[in-house]
């Protein structure tokens, strides 16, 4: 089950099975010391940050950058997703997928949050021309 | 005939790509679809995801748009499609 880590030395936030051997952000080793949800939330809280339509395109430009996919060079796809990216975040507090629906129940509603983990997906595993279900990533051409 | 359903989602591009096909499937057959938009309408996303058990095996496991249902036979097609295949799923219905 994954719980919240905090590094003793500068706060960093880790949620995961077991926290990093070193701190990514400080570099100190065997920092982690597993904290309440209460807390991790409330150390986020203290860095509030938004993400604007350009931060996100950037961020999953450099997401894409070193990985086998790229952003789907058709920019008016890109757009419209965007558009129902940022609509679901306003209207339903995540970035879920445009063309999937929520069931309600929020662990398997976790997996359409964008970028999804399309990788596993019968639309791209194994296809020369894969792309995720909504067409955001596709993989790159050699 | 029995009532088709298109569930749809407005920024979704694959159902903009279905769109003209449904509406000249429906001039040309006069078959007539209930499209159902589903993530600006709460009440057509709570009706789709009524139809969960039945929906989600034919569509990789989840509720994903564009999908074609016939609630009286729970006939699936799920995603963009060719215009023949959706007419051939469509006529199957009559």
């Amino acid at each position: 089950m994954k719980k919240f880590w905090r590094c003793f030395v500068c706060n960093d936030i880790h949620y995961g099975v077991r926290p990093p051997e070193v701190c990514p952000t400080c570099l100190v080793k065997n920092a982690y010391v597993e904290v309440s949800s209460a807390e991790a939330r409330k150390v986020c809280a203290a860095t509030e940050t938004t993400m604007t339509r350009e931060d996100f395109r950037q961020a999953i430009e450099k997401f894409s950058d070193k990985n086998e996919f790229q952003v789907n060079p058709d920019k008016e796809r890109v757009e419209m997703l965007l558009d129902g990216l940022f609509a679901n975040e306003k209207n339903h507090s995540l970035k879920y997928c445009p063309c999937r629906l929520t069931s309600g129940d929020l662990t398997e509603d976790l997996k359409l949050v964008c970028p999804c983990n399309f990788l596993v997906h019968e639309t791209y595993k194994d296809k020369p021309d894969g792309e995720c279900w909504c067409g955001l990533f596709v993989r790159r051409k050699p | 005939m029995s009532k088709l359903i298109m569930f749809y989602a407005r920024e979704c591009p694959h159902c903009q790509a279905m769109m003209p096909r449904v509406e000249k499937l429906e001039k040309e057959e006069k078959i007539a679809f209930d499209k159902l938009e589903v993530w600006h309408d709460e009440k057509n996303a709570d009706l789709m995801r009524s139809y969960r058990s039945v929906l989600a095996p034919k569509c990789g496991g989840q509720l994903r748009t564009p999908t074609f249902f016939n609630p009286d036979t729970n006939d699936v097609l799920c995603g963009e499609v060719s215009y023949e295949k959706l007419k051939e799923w469509a006529l199957k219905q009559k």
